[in-house]
């Protein structure tokens, strides 16, 4: 850069006035909370968490407002439905019994060493020629077979799986012992779904053969018209006529092992849920708040005596006396449960704010701003409600929303181990626990309400990470 | 405690130009400014370094084009306020900038042929530790407190000059010694959270010169001590560099500290360089106006001073958005029109010593009291 | 560091006495009180409890009776089953379970450190966001969905194989160990791997880890000697917790892969309200863990110069 480079104006080395020069700071100030907000809101995963805590809390409160479905109603022909569309099921006939088929038994094969009838039958002897009588439906299943030559009797199984990888059965379903008898007519808890079937002939000892024989049976859901009125299907059976196809009511998660609507259990299950996971925080927060506060600020003796007792119910194993609390207060006919637990847990839980607040309010204490407060005549009502209450508020926010997620596993573990509410209330926890039985066969049953708990843990967990950035001071100007 | 005893350590490095230090120039040297001594080549030579730091608000323009040159067995003192980018000067030459949100944008630092910014390690060796050593302000916090002091040192002999663990530890009780740390022995065993903050600036002294480094960064070493110690690190950093001939940088916003050291001055403002010389010239000669607001805040010895402390109205430019013209516009008391929109030029005001001023252009009128005018030549 | 051990013993024991006491109120106050032994069929058991608790004595009477049986190490007796000592019940079943909880502690451990150390180190890319997404969920989901996810999909993966690739259920061999373990430690592992990688990230550039960089240290030494024993320290302090957590999901998991453990006999005598074998595993229980706590602080002043030399 030369001299020559510039050209010069008159004015240019004129001095100037210190009043014009004094440059505008170019970002506006803001307030905590507004600057908490902003940071709140640019964490996309925090906003997000946000949204589906208020969603959950639609779930919950409207929920049940805008699905009129009665969680404890067990619709006994949707065992365990999965979820899906709409159930029909086509009118029939009322059932008529069915006498069954008979055959004459055949002997055992020529040239058989026992003298008993059947004592020659081969070890791997299978029945063939397995068959349905008539189209299967959940009414009944009717099935016949050839007769096995030396069979004393059959052995029938139902399975829900193809029993070809592993050979395994299923549920014995019947045992038939007379070796003319060679039907079976199942109508044992019937569903729409697939069936294996199987036959075992039994020889003269009345032990299984070896040899089996499967059958894949697909039923379809009937219902006669007369059920149907009952159930309150349908208002009147002389308006159906026999072929008629009618809906059954809508469990759109399915239904659970007594054919309750997972829906509406959900529901009323976020209900105890998220009720015991919003309400415990809240009070063990508030008994926290008091004891640590008035720790700190009595000072001295007291706070040490009430600090020395606070170590004493951390040291508490939390779930082992949840448990233990769970049985002294909640032995009773007509408890829900839900009131023993929450009871339980504001003794357990409100140490850990306890100390918080204590911490907090000593520090803040020692603050040179308060000391400045104190020096300009400030009271102390105005001390704790313009400095000590702003301060820690942000603090204790995300501590309650970390206690939420926690809450939510506790009674999610003790409803699991059959130490939460009691039955028939539903909570995610002792849905989880009912699911886990039919886990195997019923997978929707255990995953519903693992994913909405997991689902809220999670939510509240990232809500309370992005709380903690948004309002931790010392991340203020990071980033 | 001669010389001697620094270099048992371990054979000097190849090219090692620190033998040729006048051990005297404290006594003879200050007084004038012998020409030569700048022709010296320079030990390490920083070019047009610019620094960048991504934040939330936008991009901090940290070091904006800082040039200077260290000269061997010489001390260059760095001034400036807090937040001027000093530290980030040296630290990018370290390698020490978090990155991100750093970003050094361009610049080179040449040392003895390599470009320490974009090469650290040398035939497998890191600079780092063997040719520059460092020490840092806050000594507390700068030691790893899980580790003895004496193995925090040996751990550098042991990297840098394949020392045996025993080697590098009798070593590392020599080197408290020489930084008089009493009871060397005893103290090599010892965590630094038992250490005072003096003490611990002493060990932290031993640790950056293990390897007798061609340089010492010393990032405002005295900062965080008491007044009292203070004296003594400046003692002992001027009697190692008298011992070693190393050079030091200087990282000060203290002027009475680099009257005490430097043999040339840097003085920063908003990430540039505004004024540098000899540290002679830049006290008696003064051509910036904000070196001459530094020198009136600066409490002397002279009790009959008539102003008592002047401070430096107002505060540095905001760094999101630095000026277009001169950064110090805002604050000097001789501003012109043109300062507000024109980068000032830089002018050589006497050999070697340049200020970055449109009040040092031959055009401009103003007069200021106690401003050293030079030739008014462009540099 | 003796005195430090001695106080933190002395305060162990008092702590235990405050468990056994809390555990005894607690049991007393169970509605139509149970150890009046009203709800007993069984003439032998009721003879058996009345002898052994003295529960025709004022209450006072009881509790110092109850304490005296504890100190002893006496755990009581069975409520539910004729002449089976609550101790035979510990020794039997809580090798089992202690078993299962040191894998677990030890996995949950090393992973938590490995993990968090790595994604702090790649901090926001690839491999820390799919690691945290992980730590999330593992955080989120609950242990018993855990363990049933996992029975089931076992289930499924020796059905694909056709042969049993790792048991389903059950205890006995090391193949059984395998699985529950990594069930139990999970939720653990995901906390310490958060704790793990957000001291790590306060490490990564501290001072002091700036002081080793200036001395030119190669990264892998700087990373061991520096980073990770400073980082480790914080996650050292919440083992005791850690190990606490474990035990108690241990319940679960022992309820869900029918190991015979002495979390799942705990669950049953609660279940069946046996209420003596549920006061003596709880105060055992909570000796173990308060105990434990105090080992972990001891070993964590070993570890930290700053607390082994106070």
């Amino acid at each position: 850069m030369s001299t020559a480079a510039f050209e010069f104006g008159p004015g240019d080395f004129e001095r100037v006035a210190i009043e014009r020069r004094t440059q505008t700071l170019s970002r506006p100030s803001v307030s905590y909370w507004q600057d908490a907000w902003r940071r709140l809101k640019d964490n996309r995963r925090a906003l997000i968490s946000l949204w589906i805590v208020i969603a959950l809390a639609f779930f919950t409160l409207a929920g049940p407002l805008l699905w009129r479905v009665d969680p404890a109603a067990q619709d006994l022909d949707q065992v365990s439905q999965a979820p899906g569309l709409p159930q029909v099921a086509v009118i029939v006939e009322p059932y008529v019994p069915w006498a069954g088929l008979r055959a004459t038994p055949l002997a055992a094969p020529a040239g058989g060493p026992g003298a008993a009838a059947g004592a020659g039958m081969p070890t791997d002897a299978a029945p063939t020629g397995l068959r349905l009588v008539e189209p299967a439906t959940t009414q009944a299943v009717r099935l016949a077979w050839d007769p096995v030559p030396g069979a004393t009797g059959y052995q029938l199984y139902r399975n829900i799986y193809d029993t070809e990888p592993d050979g395994a059965l299923g549920l014995p379903v019947a045992e038939i012992l007379d070796p003319a008898q060679v039907s079976f007519e199942d109508r044992l808890d019937l569903e729409a779904v697939p069936y294996w079937y199987s036959v075992v002939a039994l020889d003269a000892n009345g032990a299984e053969a070896d040899g089996y024989v499967t059958l894949r049976v697909e039923t379809s859901r009937v219902i006669s018209a007369a059920e149907a009125e009952t159930l309150g299907w349908i208002d009147d059976a002389a308006a159906v006529a026999i072929g008629d196809e009618i809906v059954l009511p809508y469990h759109p998660l399915g239904t659970d092992y007594l054919g309750r609507d997972m829906l509406s259990r959900l529901m009323y299950g976020a209900r105890v849920s998220l009720f015991i996971g919003v309400v415990a925080p809240l009070l063990f927060v508030v008994v926290g708040i008091v004891y640590g506060s008035a720790a700190g600020f009595i000072g001295g003796r007291v706070d040490q005596l009430l600090m020395r007792f606070a170590d004493f119910v951390v040291a508490l194993p939390f779930l082992l006396f949840m448990i233990l609390f769970k049985i002294a207060f909640g032995i009773g006919p007509g408890e829900s449960g839900i009131f023993p637990m929450l009871v339980a847990l504001v003794l357990l839980a409100w140490p850990a704010t306890a100390r918080l607040v204590r911490g907090q309010v000593l520090q803040i204490r020692e603050e040179g701003y308060i000391g400045a407060s104190q020096l300009l005549g400030a009271k102390t009502t105005y001390l704790v409600l313009r400095h000590m209450i702003p301060n820690t508020m942000g603090v204790i926010l995300v501590t309650l929303t970390f206690a939420v997620p926690s809450v939510i596993f506790t009674e999610a573990f003790l409803s699991f181990i059959g130490m939460g509410v009691a039955p028939p209330t539903p909570s995610w926890g002792s849905m989880s626990n009912e699911g886990l039985r039919t886990m195997l066969t019923h997978p929707h049953e255990l995953i519903f309400p693992a994913i909405f708990i997991s689902v809220t843990v999670l939510a509240f967990n990232l809500l309370g990470d992005g709380l903690r950035d948004a309002l931790d001071v010392r991340m203020r100007g990071q980033e | 405690m001669s010389e001697r005893t620094v270099r048992d350590g371990g054979a000097p490095l190849p090219g090692n130009p620190r033998g040729d230090a006048s051990p005297d120039r404290r006594d003879g040297g200050d007084s004038d400014i012998a020409p030569q001594r700048h022709d010296e080549p320079a030990l390490l030579a920083v070019d047009d370094l610019h620094v960048e730091f991504d934040t939330y608000g936008g991009v901090v323009k940290a070091v904006r084009g800082v040039s200077f040159s260290v000269r061997p067995g010489k001390t260059l003192a760095i001034v400036g306020e807090s937040g001027c980018g000093k530290s980030v000067t040296v630290q990018s030459i370290m390698g020490l900038i978090p990155m991100p949100p750093g970003r050094i944008t361009s610049g080179t630092a040449m040392l003895d042929g390599i470009d320490v910014i974009h090469q650290k390690v040398v035939e497998g060796e890191d600079i780092r530790g063997s040719r520059i050593g460092m020490i840092f302000q806050d000594p507390m916090s700068s030691m790893n407190p899980t580790m003895t002091v004496g193995d925090q040192i040996a751990e550098t002999l042991e990297v840098h000059r394949g020392y045996t663990r025993s080697q590098a530890y009798a070593r590392a009780v020599e080197l408290l010694g020489m930084t008089h740390i009493p009871e060397p022995a005893e103290r090599a065993k010892q965590y630094p959270f038992v250490f005072s903050g003096g003490m611990l600036q002493r060990a932290i002294i031993a640790m950056a010169i293990a390897c007798e480094p061609d340089i010492l960064i010393a990032d405002e070493p005295t900062t965080a001590l008491d007044v009292t110690i203070q004296a003594q690190i400046l003692d002992l950093l001027d009697e190692l560099q008298a011992t070693t001939g190393m050079a030091i940088i200087l990282i000060t916003h203290n002027l009475g500290v680099v009257a005490r050291l430097a043999d040339d001055v840097a003085v920063m403002y908003a990430g540039q360089i505004v004024e540098k010389g000899s540290s002679e010239e830049l006290f008696h000669q003064c051509a910036h106006p904000y070196t001459l607001g530094l020198r009136a805040a600066m409490p002397g010895n002279d009790p009959h001073r008539e102003q008592g402390l002047q401070a430096i109205e107002g505060t540095p430019p905001d760094m999101f958005d630095p000026p277009r013209g001169c950064s110090y516009f805002a604050r000097c008391p001789h501003a012109m029109r043109l300062c507000e929109d024109r980068l000032p030029e830089r002018f050589e005001v006497s050999p070697h010593h340049y200020a970055s001023c449109w009040l040092q252009h031959p055009a401009s009128p103003v007069e200021v009291p106690g401003l050293y005018r030079g030739e008014g030549e462009a540099a | 560091m003796f005195r430090y051990t001695v106080k933190r013993l002395i305060q162990g024991v008092i702590t235990v006495w405050f468990i056994a006491t809390a555990t005894f109120i607690a049991m007393h106050s169970v509605p139509g009180d149970p150890l009046s032994g009203e709800r007993l069929t069984n003439e032998e058991i009721r003879a058996n409890l009345e002898a052994r608790y003295g529960l025709d004595r004022p209450l006072f009477e009881q509790y110092l009776i109850y304490m005296g049986n504890m100190t002893r190490g006496d755990f009581g007796i069975s409520f539910t089953q004729q002449n089976r000592r609550v101790n035979d019940i510990i020794r039997e079943h809580f090798p089992v379970s202690a078993t299962l909880g040191i894998l677990a502690v030890v996995f949950a451990a090393l992973g938590g450190i490995l993990w968090g150390a790595l994604t702090a180190l790649f901090r926001n890319r690839l491999p820390d966001v799919v690691i945290m997404f992980l730590v999330i969920l593992g955080i989120s989901v609950p242990s018993f969905v855990v363990a049933g996810l996992s029975q089931l999909g076992l289930t499924s993966l020796n059905a694909l194989f056709g042969v049993s690739i790792l048991p389903v259920a059950g205890w006995g061999t090391l193949l059984h160990m395998i699985v529950p373990s990594l069930v139990l430690g999970l939720g653990t592992m995901a906390f310490l791997t958060r704790l793990m990688r957000s001291s790590m990230l306060e490490i990564i550039n501290a001072d002091f880890v700036r002081t080793a960089r200036s001395k030119g240290l190669p990264p892998t030494r700087i990373f061991l000697k520096h980073q990770l024993r400073n980082a480790i320290l914080p996650v050292i302090t919440v083992l005791g917790p850690a190990i606490a957590a474990i035990t108690t999901g241990g319940f679960v998991v022992e309820l869900v892969f029918a190991i015979p453990g002495l979390g799942r006999y705990f669950v049953q005598a609660v279940q069946q309200l046996d209420y003596t074998v549920i006061m003596g595993t709880t105060v055992f229980y909570g000796a173990f863990l308060v105990f434990m706590v105090i080992l972990v602080d001891l070993v964590y002043g070993f570890i930290d110069p700053r607390v082994r030399l106070e």
